[in-house]
């Protein structure tokens, strides 16, 4: 039952990627590679997240790479740059949820202070805030290892398995 | 007065092309690394040497041949920032078949104007889409049928409004300001009037559309690569559209009192 929920949400992950893919305008042959890419770097994320209870930044992090180096590998097949694939492909990650709870408790606390809670809101806040920074930092890095560890100014001499 | 030798106009004319391709790259939402490597991977292949200062939107190129007998050195001041990957996948192709197949500048102005030329979506595709991304979103942080149709109806409404305002010719960020109002105003009146079949999870997911994923992304590449200036730009300019999107959120709260 719980796998069954976990790919529900795989196809929500995709879907949103789909979506913003054509809000970013897109070459039309990419779009099913980056709904595929994001549907399963949202899969890894849940699933770490589940079965594994890590942090959502580390599980982000790990998610974030898989589609990083699925990008590389079908910006091949579909002759465009990587972030053009995996920039759409992490959007469904962005911490929404955790950005509203932040701006609503910003709201709290510049409003008149009541002492005995302004404590707990200040610190809710400052929890879901940092965890916005952390989980952009680590969505940005994840998609930027391929280049960063094969040290080429471009993807297009990187292949997986060496050419006869 | 020098006389105009063939070797003096070529220089200018691929000056004026790589500072186009510079350009339409910035605009279109390429980081900085990717745009410097692009154009001194064209002006390689023709073999000029090329030095470069990339801002925000504004990029100074100096290109000179070996024996630095002839020069080109110009700024050019890049179109707003609007996200355009087909653009930038078309470019990239493009320096690759320079270097590969020797293009004539001639024959990159003509292939530029193709690709500048290109179809976006149709407007009702977007809408749809974009509409079916908000619904992920929705489901994404727990919520059910009703959130997932009001979500649906905000993000419509909220995109067709930035679209319109956008036309208008509006400072970029009130266009997002009456966007995020837009959505947030809908799905707030679900959650006021929904008599409970509405969460707030609609409400805090109405807006998503919305994030400055690529300035965002592209800043904390920019920093990796060391472009931190520009990083730092960028950074700024999403935090401003953060920043507008909580304004809209926030006037919709005032107006509803929640």
């Amino acid at each position: 039952m719980e796998i069954f929920l976990l790919t529900e949400k795989c196809i929500w992950f995709g879907l949103g990627a789909a979506g913003f893919a054509v809000l970013f305008n897109v070459p039309s042959k990419t779009l099913i590679y980056i709904a595929f890419m994001g549907a399963l770097g949202g899969f890894l994320k849940v699933t770490l997240m589940h079965f594994y209870e890590t942090n959502v930044i580390i599980s982000t992090l790990c998610g974030a790479t898989l589609i990083g180096f699925l990008s590389v590998y079908f910006a091949h097949k579909t002759h465009s740059p990587p972030p053009v694939l995996a920039i759409p492909a992490c959007i469904p990650m962005i911490p929404g949820k955790f950005a509203y709870k932040m701006v609503l408790g910003l709201v709290n606390l510049s409003g008149d202070i009541d002492h005995s809670t302004y404590t707990q809101v200040m610190s809710e806040t400052v929890n879901n805030g940092l965890k916005v920074v952390f989980i952009l930092m680590s969505i940005a890095g994840g998609v930027g290892i391929p280049l960063l560890i094969s040290r080429k100014e471009s993807s297009k001499g990187m292949r997986f398995r060496k050419r006869k | 007065m020098i006389a105009p030798s063939p070797k003096n106009k070529e220089v200018k004319d691929l000056g004026n092309v790589l500072l186009n391709v510079g350009a339409m790259l910035l605009s279109s939402g390429a980081s900085t690394g990717r745009t410097r490597n692009t154009i001194s991977r064209i002006s390689d292949s023709f073999g000029y040497s090329s030095d470069l200062l990339i801002s925000h939107r504004t990029i100074m190129l100096t290109i000179s041949d070996k024996r630095n007998d002839y020069f080109f050195n110009n700024l050019k001041r890049s179109p707003p920032h609007g996200v355009n990957f087909k653009l930038l996948s078309g470019i990239s192709r493009l320096s690759w078949q320079v270097v590969e197949e020797g293009l004539t500048v001639n024959q990159i102005n003509d292939q530029l104007s193709r690709l500048a030329a290109l179809k976006h979506y149709p407007r009702w595709f977007t809408l749809l889409f974009v509409g079916l991304a908000g619904i992920s979103f929705c489901r994404l942080s727990d919520g059910d049928a009703v959130d997932m149709v009001t979500v649906f109806i905000a993000t419509v409404c909220g995109l067709f409004i930035r679209q319109e305002v956008l036309k208008l010719k509006f400072n970029p960020y009130i266009c997002i300001y009456c966007g995020a109002f837009t959505a947030s105003l809908i799905a707030g009146g679900g959650l006021k009037y929904g008599m409970g079949f509405i969460h707030e999870q609609a409400f805090a997911t109405s807006v998503l559309f919305l994030i400055p994923g690529v300035p965002l992304i592209n800043s904390f590449s920019d920093m990796i690569d060391g472009n931190l200036n520009n990083a730092i730009v960028r950074g700024l300019n999403g935090f401003i559209i953060s920043f507008a999107i909580g304004m809209g959120l926030l006037t919709s709260m005032l107006i509803y009192r929640f």
